[in-house]
């Protein structure tokens, strides 16, 4: 017990006696592990970080219908919850139609999407404005603004027709079911008609738009002097004995007529006349891309445009995780997800793994050359700090001391200072690491409990290491030469 | 006696200068390697970053819209009114920054139609087309290298210098599986107003539209579309440097600049200097920054030089205080010397000089070591991660001669000053340090 205490007292006097030495070496041991705290929880987050930056690339998967058609939401819900939610830094819906500038009538391509996801999937994108953040406003391309000579804040009114190609599917007509047809009239324009069926299956209601008829004659089909023939008439109907013709519109008339006769049920009203809807500009879009073409609006608009609701054409995501994780999410959703097809964004993912393992092998290399160096950099520091000590080694040689309890004492002393400078440089480095990871990424970085007793258990190590050679040295010396100073 | 006095101590007390010297080796190289991997960083990731493709489009000044727009509606008959011209094409690499143009090519596209009848969209580009500047270097630029990412399903790429480049194509995964299209296939493909009978040379996996796409030299969609000369648009690499405020505003308007504004943004990689120079030799042209590109490189170069600079920092200042610290430890040891000096009755400035005089050359010889080492990290560096030579930089010399000097005289002046203002006696004796 004595022997202990007094172990434990020559090396807590010989630290506290010769502080500013003993400072020197706790300094030098207090960098090395401060670098080397710093610089691993670096190496550990800097994959995690830079991959988030990489984000800004914007979508790196997207979901589209396995069959061709529209995506259903529910099922892209569904797909969506075979990703883990963290790893999903945003999911953008994308419905896309075509709709025409009333003012000028030129086509556009519209698409409804939701704009908080959008600044996620697609940070690039540069709005000079705002995103839309209420209904009724609209978001532009730089293109269509430039064609149309729009303004930020100006209304813009855009509208919207169903589709020329014939609904398919469901042919069989249900009472109070919405119908829409359209057959070429005059000139080959088209000609859109939408029913609506009473409960014995004929006609209702019936409006027609026959805008792109000459308005004095086939134009005057939309009157309801000529569409009142219809009512209460069961499909098909013969122009001439159930129907007759528009004086001076005969051709008109009659496409009216085959548009009722080809009419397939639709989901709603909006699906068979049309719509059109009237917007603020909140934002022009530059992209330098395809995407200045389009007109955006949010879903909730879209659908009021269209009146179909949830269905998406395409689903862009940003989701922040490795090339091989992504495969792995694709497989999943396409095993267990009928319907919903997902296909990762081959020129983003590819180039992303690229960079990223070169970025993430440049942090290993600088920093394992850093490491290297300042590992040994401390390590002569501690050397020199032991051989001057010569002396008190040769002093107590000469006092009797065994050459084992010497080396014994010296290696605790520069153990002790090793776990000390261990823990200040876990500390030093773990603030430093903040530091850096808050002013380049500007997020905190995670604790990694594990690098502490690394930290301190490397300390010990080299502070012993870098003492025992001197030690040996002194050691081996006679005492007498030693105290001689030679 | 000064000489003979530093060459005493330099020669007998051989280890310990070693160790100093070693010291700073290390810290010197560790400074040469890290400020020239800082330094050169920027360009190296800027190059990585090439794989995402290009990062400017040019178009027509007129037809951008038209073309893309109702080229869908009519059915595939372009009536883009406005086109490049191929012949000015080599112009791109006489503009300022033309150094900093890595690749590019430019794009015609055409419908064509298959001999069963289906219509497909072929798009007319170079591959690997070498081009002799008048500037007298040469240059392989095309799709081959722009589009990185696409892996090749079958055959290879069409190699331009090959004798049959021009009645070869290459076609896009979904177009080949649906149209049963495999390498060495021949097909008549019917343009607006020509026919030719070509080959499949490769399929190639795009993951993306071009799937349904068929690739072809330039001069096969112009023959077949009667286009001689004539290009839709042009796709740009340029390496650029991040944007900042003044290129923001340069991009909106750059007439509105003063004076000198101007010619530090002309002067600047930005991609809105670069894309209006390139607006300045291609006539009748507008070239736009793809953002998706050009804004992302910005940040990730950004932060790659912002987290370069602060690993940096942090080694410079280990190592600065790393060397200081073990030259305070080593003159310290050398009390009793000082102590013996003054007994003598040595001046207190003949003593520092002495001192200092010995520890600058070891320092001077520790540094010329450690530039050359460091060197060599820089260069273990640069190949291993970026497969090239990391530049150094001529700057780099002074500034690790100016940090280590000072670290050197920072730690050993104070620690000198100390052991002066001690009794020689006591120092002698042992009793004090």
């Amino acid at each position: 017990m004595t022997k202990r205490r007094m172990f434990l007292r020559m090396i807590t006097a010989s630290l506290l006696r010769r502080r500013s030495r003993m400072l020197v070496a706790l300094l030098s041991i207090g960098i090395g592990a401060t670098i080397l705290s710093g610089l691993v929880t670096i190496y550990y987050d800097v994959p995690r970080q830079m991959g988030a930056q990489f984000r800004n690339y914007g979508a790196n998967m997207i979901f589209v219908s396995a069959d061709g058609t529209s995506l259903d939401a529910e099922k892209t819900a569904e797909a969506l919850s075979l990703i883990p939610k963290e790893k999903i830094l945003g999911a953008t819906p994308y419905r896309y139609t075509s709709a025409q500038m009333v003012r000028n009538q030129l086509s556009f391509v519209a698409a409804g999407t939701d704009f908080e996801q959008v600044q996620a999937t697609s940070p690039y994108f540069m709005v000079d404005g705002a995103y839309p953040s209420a209904s009724r406003q609209v978001l532009l391309g730089k293109e269509v603004a430039k064609t149309i000579g729009a303004k930020l804040n100006s209304m813009v009114e855009i509208s919207w027709k169903p589709s020329v190609t014939e609904a398919s599917g469901d042919t069989e007509l249900k009472p109070g079911a919405y119908l829409a047809g359209s057959a070429e009239g005059f000139n080959s324009a088209l000609v859109y008609v939408t029913l609506k069926l009473g409960d014995d299956l004929s006609i209702a209601e019936m409006t027609v738009n026959a805008d792109s008829q000459t308005a004095e004659f086939g134009g005057r089909c939309a009157e309801e002097s000529f569409t009142k023939q219809f009512i209460g008439k069961l499909i098909p109907l013969t122009a001439g004995t159930d129907v007759d013709a528009m004086t001076g519109a005969t051709v008109t008339s009659q496409a009216v007529v085959d548009a009722v006769n080809k009419a397939r049920p639709t989901e709603n009203a909006q699906a068979a006349t049309g719509n059109s809807l009237s917007l603020q500009v909140t934002g022009i879009l530059d992209t330098g891309g395809d995407e200045e073409q389009y007109i955006f609006l949010s879903l909730s608009d879209m659908e009021a445009l269209t009146g179909e609701q949830d269905r998406f054409d395409v689903m862009e995501l940003s989701v922040s995780a490795s090339a091989e994780e992504l495969e792995e999410y694709v497989s999943q959703i396409t095993d267990k997800s009928g319907s919903v097809s997902a296909r990762l964004v081959k020129r983003v993912t590819r180039s992303e793994a690229a960079v990223l393992t070169k970025l993430q092998s440049l942090v290993f290399l600088v920093t394992a050359v850093v490491l290297l160096l300042t590992m040994i950099c401390v390590s002569t520091t501690m050397m020199a700090v032991v051989t001057e000590r010569r002396k008190e080694i040769g002093l107590r040689k000469a006092l009797g001391a065994s050459d084992s309890s010497i080396r014994l004492e010296f290696l605790g002393e520069g153990i002790f200072l090793g776990a000390l400078g261990g823990l200040l440089g876990s500390v030093l480095g773990f603030g430093f690491a903040q530091v850096v990871s808050v002013n380049v990424f500007g997020s905190s970085i995670q604790f990694q409990p594990l690098l502490l007793p690394l930290t301190v258990a490397v300390s010990m190590l080299i502070a012993a290491l870098s003492c025992m050679l001197p030690i040996k040295r002194a050691v081996q010396i006679d005492p007498a030469l030693v105290l001689k100073g030679e | 006696m000064l000489f003979r006095m530093i060459r005493g101590v330099l020669f007998r007390q051989r280890g310990k200068m070693l160790l100093i010297a070693f010291t700073i080796a290390l810290g010197a190289s560790l400074a040469t390697s890290m400020i020239n991997v800082m330094l050169d960083v920027g360009d190296k990731v800027s190059q990585e970053l090439k794989t995402y493709g290009a990062n400017i489009v040019v178009r027509p000044r007129d037809s951008s819209l038209l073309s893309d727009i109702y080229a869908v509606e009519d059915g595939g008959q372009e009536i883009a009114n406005a086109w490049l011209r191929e012949d000015e094409l080599g112009k791109l690499k006489t503009i300022f920054w033309a150094f900093n143009i890595v690749d590019f090519a430019p794009f015609n596209e055409a419908a064509v139609t298959l001999p069963d009848g289906s219509a497909v969209k072929a798009v007319g580009t170079w591959f690997n087309h070498h081009l002799d500047l008048p500037t007298g270097e040469s240059l392989d630029a095309g799709v081959a290298s722009l589009r990185s990412w696409w892996d090749i399903a079958e055959g290879a790429w069409i190699d331009e210098q090959s004798e049959s480049a021009q009645e070869q194509i290459m076609a896009g995964l979904a177009l080949a599986e649906r149209a049963g299209l495999h390498v060495g296939d021949r097909l008549k493909l019917t343009g607006r107003s020509a026919e030719k009978t070509v080959t499949v040379a490769g399929i190639y996996d795009a993951g993306g539209a071009e799937d349904e796409q068929i690739y072809a030299p330039l001069d096969l969609v112009q023959y077949l579309t009667d286009t001689d000369g004539k290009v839709a648009s042009i796709e740009v690499s340029a390496l650029t440097t991040p944007d900042n405020d003044l290129a923001r505003r340069a991009a909106q308007n750059p007439k509105a600049l003063s004076s000198k504004d101007y010619e530090t943004w002309y002067c600047t990689a930005y991609v809105s200097a670069v894309c209006y120079q390139i607006t300045e030799v291609i006539t009748g042209s507008v070239a736009s920054a793809v953002r998706q590109l050009a804004e992302s490189e910005g940040t990730i170069l950004d932060k790659t030089q912002l987290l370069m600079i602060l690993i940096t920092a942090l080694s410079l200042i280990g190592s600065a205080l790393g060397i200081s610290n073990l030259v305070t430890a080593s003159v310290m040891e050398r009390a009793q010397e000082i102590g013996l000096l003054k007994a003598i009755g040595a001046h207190d400035r003949a003593i520092t000089r002495v001192f200092m005089t010995e520890i600058l050359i070891t320092a001077l010889a520790g540094m010329v070591i450690g530039y050359f080492a460091g060197f060599g990290f820089a260069q273990l560096i640069g190949q291993s991660v970026f497969g090239s030579a990391i530049e150094m930089k001529g700057l780099v010399i002074p500034i690790v001669a100016v940090l280590i000097t000072l670290v050197t005289v920072a730690g050993s002046m104070p620690a000198i000053r100390m052991v002066l203002r001690l009794d020689p006696a006591e120092v002698l004796h042992g009793s004090k340090a």
